[in-house]
């Protein structure tokens, strides 16, 4: 029945580890847990306790006519004339029996109006509480997920983040209810009514016993496949995000490809699979159930039975005459009732538990991926004392930095670079020469594989990745623009700044033109990554936002790559002047952003082949040489271009 | 097509919905019943069947009671049974007590195999079979594989998988057709839709539709047939002896329903803002993880973790105020059945203290007048639980109805021969913006043509309308002697390729990347498309080729492969024209010219458009296309546009040129 990968199947005892570490999200709302379930088990005892005094008052009291006994007198505040006195055949007259019943309803309305209607807010108290600690998982898996280092997010599908995130944190919400709460409430009913059970007559432990054994063995069958489907249903729905994601992401190049029709049956291939382990998980599930149903109706079904037929020769309980406030010393009609409900009551627990374990299976397998991403380590980690940022920067040491995204695939192999305050670097190569992931290292997006980034001396490693990024901007060649407004946009992450400074920045990055245009200015709505704007219009976006964070260190990823060159040479003079006491670096292909540039580093293969001046590499006639010839070597009719 | 209707993607505002767009919503789920007719009418069956079992429960203990406890003989002259249960009265009539107990064992034990007689119903089981949270999201996952019976035991089984399937399948033709009208929506639309508000249309809110379908066709009518014959049978047995009994009964009904249904505008209200908050959620969520790039580069971690939790906070604020409601209508309801319980239990108990009824009649009457209050107190509740259903729902027809591309009437396309001919076309945004502004051209299908402007000249604009991805506001454009205002959009997009600047790749091979433009692809054509585009350049020194895997949207690539990996999809689709929007722009001159080169080589055969600003990218083109303010300023050969002493490309071209 079930190819269980063995590895994988984690037994009944891995669910406490579990519940161990929910323990740190239900500690704040400790307080509110205990009141909450104290004021349940408060009411619990009260209806408990109620029905047990109102069964007796209804069956044999009013039904029948029996005297009561003295202190259900004392509660219905009637006199001795209903007790039993001396005589022990004495019945009840009707007036007397009406006047119980008027009592009754009454006693039975106001208990009712009152807890029923006092206890709802419970609901609502346990609703919120559960809310607070699902609140606290998800912000800390969000900011976790967040923090990762952007090779983990490389290699990761959004959709799958997004599914931990929000459907298997809910779990967390369940721990307490099923793993805790539940548990003690069965096991609670059970033990009350084998007590009761075994007051009415010791033989009923047996059948309790009997069904207890059986459902266990079904169980010991049944859960490790529960588990699995549970598994992999949750990780089809996972999927199933990731891909609807993905597709809504890319949605442009879909429509161009004219894929439309190939991501839809993808999609329903996935969403085909997912429901196929939600069905299979739901029916195992519910053969379980079934199973314990059987077991547990069987036994009280027989034990009834003898309930029934001892009620029938009057045979006496184990109850004796113990208890005064009821009245059930002889199998009667009113002990039959409360034996007969009890007894349900304590089978269905069979079919309760066998619930509680299905439900902690796929609350395990839930609460297991989202402490995975919990647990996942930061490649980029912090140093227990981080030094501080300099104050007045004057260089920035690349000293034989190594790295890479996957083994035996190196992007940076052995890179010595140093720039000084108010020098511009340009950062030249061909495509997929690590250009970019070198900047990156600046940033401490990654940390290097060996080698060492010095900044006035001291190392990156040595300082927390809060403060390197409010020392080092970037306009990214991605110029990823969030839905917000433009100003928050070019204020993101900086909400301390006022628009007059975003105004400025705007005006270096001479955005400020299209932005007046724009139907609000600076507080106009982007869409969906920036949809409304144009590519060039983003790119200025993106050296604003740079701008604007006035850091001693400015890193602009191809900045004017869509920019015309009217365009282009405005933003760099204004850059020009803006970064005189900064060390700014420019990764760029445009020859006239190159040459204005204080230095060059030409990048091959992961390692610095040349660097200098435009005018010195010229001179070299090597690699950067070549590279300019072929700009503009096509075109001999325009040497005053070069 | 209605293109002036107006939403706000980020809280669906407008949260009225009045009575007539409920029912034309419910109405419209029904359409999917179509679908699952046989499944539908097994279930109907089914469940019809499942009722009956539980009617039989009261008299069977009332036997127990009366006959076997009490020791009386059956009188059913006064109190008669129900027909149905003669057969086995008729059977246990002159047995003694101890026997007719183990009669009445011996049924229970087999009801309880087939029906699951007095066991919790298999629909109660499936309420909480997977462990779910306390917000919108979470709980409506579970909802997409929902189903029940209202008995246990085998034919509840059965009856179960029978009716999640049906759901699963009512809520995955949803779905997808949600998923694909989404991927047909205009362009200018997707621009201003929110991905994670997307996401949440079609996990979490097209999964409540198969609820609306029990909750109006099936339920309220298995609960009608039942309270109807649950009165039945109190009039049949009990209707001499007290009457004024079966009236109270038949109360129960009509009064929980006027008592609850002044609610269901407020419960509408109230779930569809619950819905709107965890779209908004979900969307914080997508954003910052799909851009954690920029949000790490940028400082931006705080402030998306600020973000998050406040959105996060609002939406499980929203989804308390459903619970609120919900126990406010409990406690309402609670009270008033009560108060008629109440009045039940003095009638009955008067007929006991007279004698006219037994202690078993009491149990059957107290059980049947239980039955009867749950019945009513759910009747009541469906009318209000469906509201959420339908502020759901509301959110998925939102883009089923919304315009898409392919609605209307077109005709099928010939294929591009000769050339596109743009006359007087104009076009401005849903926003008012004029991005285009009277633009004649002609383009042939052996050219490679340049467009080139000052950033925001319009040139996308232009290059979008050749793929269809908007229409002109006016004018026409004409494939051959075809009216592009006639066509097809899926038929246009036959004969034009688009090839992007930002280079989307989705997390799979380089292969499976090429193959979603062109699924007939062989081999040698993905690799002469590589070749064109040189992307075969690096291709070659990974580890296994073409079937590399590449990270999510392809980050596990630079810029530039991405870009070149990015065109040889698009020409694979060998379509006989294709645009490519700066394809040249993060390469680096060797490459730049390699793949001019190979480029204008391909273009031989067909139109190849490319939006550009490098000059040596421009000067390879046959025909340069300069804009400036979304009109053609001029149009020709690089060598004749300079030759123009104050031409406006001149002074662009000697403006990138010279320092």
């Amino acid at each position: 029945m079930t190819n269980l990968d063995t590895k994988e199947a984690l037994d009944i005892r891995a669910i406490f580890p579990l519940v161990w570490r929910c323990w740190p999200y239900y500690r704040p709302q400790l307080k509110h847990i205990l009141t909450y379930i104290g004021c349940t088990i408060l009411i619990g005892a009260l209806f408990f306790s109620f029905w047990f005094v109102a069964d007796d008052l209804i069956q044999n009291k009013i039904g029948v006519g029996e005297p009561l006994q003295p202190l259900q007198a004392q509660l219905l505040m009637l006199d001795k004339s209903y007790l039993t006195g001396d005589d022990e055949s004495k019945r009840l007259s009707d007036s007397q029996r009406k006047q119980v019943r008027a009592k009754v309803v009454i006693l039975t309305l106001t208990f009712v109006f009152v807890v029923f209607i006092g206890s709802s807010p419970l609901n609502y108290y346990q609703v919120w509480i559960f809310q607070r600690v699902n609140q606290k998982l998800r912000v800390e898996m969000l900011s976790k997920a967040e923090h990762l280092s952007l090779k983990h997010h490389s290699f990761s599908r959004t959709g799958d983040a997004m599914y931990r995130i929000y459907q298997d944190s809910a779990t967390i919400t369940n721990v307490l209810q099923w793993l805790v709460t539940m548990p003690l409430r069965v096991m609670g009913v059970i033990i009350i009514g084998c007590i009761t059970l075994i007051f009415f007559s010791a033989w009923f432990a047996l059948p309790i016993f009997f069904s207890i054994i059986l459902s266990g063995y079904v169980m010991r069958k049944l859960l490790p496949v529960i588990r699995q489907k549970s598994r992999q249903s949750r990780e089809y729905n996972s999927d199933l995000t990731s891909r609807i994601q993905e597709n809504l992401a890319a949605v442009r190049v879909i429509k161009a490809s004219g894929a439309e029709d190939i991501m839809i049956s993808r999609f329903k291939k996935e969403s085909q699979n997912a429901l196929d382990a939600a069905f299979e998980m739901r029916f195992y599930n519910s053969v379980l159930l079934l199973l314990s149903i059987l077991i547990g109706m069987g036994s009280f079904i027989i034990a009834e039975y003898f309930m029934a037929t001892w009620a029938i020769t009057e045979k006496a309980t184990s109850l004796g005459g113990i208890v005064a406030l009821v009245g059930y010393a002889t199998w009667n009609i009113g002990a039959y009732q409360t034996a007969s409900r009890q007894g349900e009551q304590t089978c269905l627990q069979a079919w309760e538990l066998s619930h509680i374990f299905s439900v902690a299976q796929d609350l395990t397998v839930g609460l297991k991926r989202a402490f995975h991403l919990l647990d996942l380590e930061p490649e980029v980690t912090e140093p227990s004392q981080p030094k501080i940022f300099p104050v007045s920067i004057q260089s920035i040491q690349f000293e034989s930095v190594y790295f890479n995204y996957q083994k035996d695939n190196p992007v940076l192999a052995g890179i010595d670079l140093s720039a000084t305050v108010g020098s511009v670097t340009a950062i030249v190569g061909g495509t997929g020469s690590g250009k970019s992931t070198l900047m990156s290292l600046l940033l401490r997006l990654y940390d290097p594989d060996h080698g060492n980034i010095l900044v006035n001396g001291i190392n990156l490693k040595e300082m927390s990745r809060e403060t390197i990024k409010s020392n080092v901007a970037i306009a990214l060649q991605q110029n990823v623009l969030f839905a917000l407004s433009i100003s928050d946009n070019i204020r993101y992450g900086r909400d301390d700044l006022s628009e007059k400074d975003v105004h400025n920045a705007a005006k270096i990055a001479c955005a400020d033109g299209f932005i007046a245009d724009m139907p609000e200015g600076f507080s106009t709505e982007l869409g969906e990554r920036g949809g409304k704007l144009s590519t060039g219009q983003r790119q200025r976006l993106s050296i604003a936002r740079a701008v604007l964070r006035d850091t001693p260190i400015l890193i602009l990823d191809e900045p004017t790559a869509s920019l015309d060159a009217e365009t282009e040479q405005r933003v760099m003079k204004n850059l020009a002047i803006w970064g005189r006491d900064r060390i700014v670096f420019i990764i760029t292909h445009r020859l006239s952003t190159i040459r204005s540039a204080d230095q060059i580093a030409f990048l091959d293969k992961g390692k610095i082949v040349e660097a200098g001046t435009h005018n010195q590499l010229m001179a070299q006639l090597g690699p950067y040489s070549d590279f300019v010839t072929a700009e503009v070597g096509n075109t001999p009719t325009e040497t005053n271009y070069e | 097509m209605n293109n002036s209707k107006v939403y706000d993607d980020r809280v669906d505002t407008d949260s009225e919905i009045d009575l007539r767009q409920v029912l034309t919503l419910i109405s419209r789920s029904f359409g999917f019943v179509k679908g699952v007719k046989g499944l539908f009418i097994c279930k109907l069956l089914m469940a019809l069947v499942s009722i009956l079992p539980a009617l039989a429960v009261p008299w069977i203990l009332k036997i127990i009671v009366d006959q076997v406890i009490m020791q009386q003989p059956f009188n059913t002259a006064e109190v008669p049974f129900p027909p149905f249960m003669m057969p086995f009265i008729n059977m246990i009539h002159d047995l003694s007590p101890p026997e007719i107990m183990f009669s009445v064992t011996a049924l229970f034990l087999i009801a309880l195999i087939l029906f699951g007689l007095r066991a919790p119903a298999a629909e109660q089981a499936q309420e909480i079979a997977q462990a779910k949270g306390f917000d919108a999201a979470t709980q409506s996952e579970q909802a997409l594989s929902s189903g029940g019976s209202n008995t246990s035991g085998l034919w509840g089984l059965l009856e179960l998988s029978l009716s999640i399937r049906m759901t699963q399948r009512l809520g995955n033709a949803l779905r997808a057709r949600l998923m694909g009208r989404l991927t047909h929506l205009e362009m200018t639309t997707l621009d201003e839709q929110r991905i994670g508000d997307s996401i949440y249309r079609v996990m979490y809110d097209a999964p409540l539709m198969p609820e609306i379908i029990y909750r109006i066709a099936i339920n309220p009518l298995l609960l009608i047939i039942t309270a109807a014959l649950s009165i039945y049978l109190l009039q049949f047995s009990y209707g001499e002896v007290t009457p004024e009994l079966v009236w109270l009964a038949a109360s129960l009904i009509p009064l929980t329903l006027l008592v609850t249904a002044p609610f269901s505008a407020l419960a509408r209200r109230i779930h569809q803002k619950n819905r709107a908050s965890g779209a908004t959620t979900t969307n914080r969520m997508e954003e910052s993880l799909d851009n954690i790039a920029a949000v790490q580069a940028l400082g931006g971690l705080d402030k998306e973790s600020v973000r998050f939790e406040k959105s996060s906070e609002e939406s499980f604020w929203r989804h308390r105020l459903t619970v609120a409601l919900d126990l406010i209508l409990i406690v309402i309801r609670t009270c008033a059945t009560w108060i008629v319980m109440a009045i039940g239990f003095i009638l009955i108990t008067d007929d006991v203290i007279d004698g006219t009824l037994s202690l078993g009649d009491y149990a059957v009457l107290s059980g049947m007048m239980f039955m009867l209050s749950e019945n009513a107190a759910a009747i009541g509740l469906y009318w209000i639980e469906l509201q959420k259903n339908v502020a759901a729902v509301r959110r998925v027809f939102f883009f089923i109805d919304y315009t898409t591309e392919t609605d209307g009437e077109y005709r099928s396309i010939k294929p591009i021969k000769k050339r596109i001919h743009l006359k007087d076309v104009s076009y401005s945004y849903p926003d008012g913006r004029v991005a285009l502004k009277q633009v004649n051209l002609e383009l042939t299908l052996d050219n490679l043509v340049a467009v080139v402007g000052p950033t925001g000249a319009g040139k996308t604009t232009l290059a979008y309308l050749l793929p269809g991805f908007i229409r002109p506001s006016e004018g026409e454009i004409f494939f051959d002697d075809q009216k592009f205002s006639q066509l097809n959009t899926k038929d246009i997009r036959q004969q034009v390729t688009y090839v992007f600047q930002e280079h989307m790749l989705l997390s799979s091979s380089i292969r499976e990347n090429l193959l979603l433009s062109n699924p007939d692809a062989t081999v040698n054509e993905m690799i002469e498309a590589c070749r064109i585009s040189g992307a075969m350049e690096f291709i070659d020194l990974l580890p296994d080729g073409i079937d590399t895997p590449v990270g999510k949207g392809g980050d596990t690539l630079s810029v530039g492969q991405k870009q070149r990996l990015s065109i040889a999809r698009g020409l694979l689709r060998g379509t006989p024209v294709v645009v490519l929007d700066e394809p040249t722009a993060a390469l680096d001159p060797k490459t730049e010219r390699k793949m001019m080169a190979a480029l204008k080589e391909s273009s031989k055969s067909r139109l190849m458009v490319i939006i550009a600003h490098r000059l040596s990218t421009i000067r390879e083109a046959d025909q340069i296309v300069f804009l400036e303010e979304g009109r053609i300023v001029e149009v020709g050969e690089h060598d004749a546009l300079m030759a123009k002493p104050n031409g406006r490309y001149r002074r662009f071209v000697e403006l990138q040129a010279v320092q």
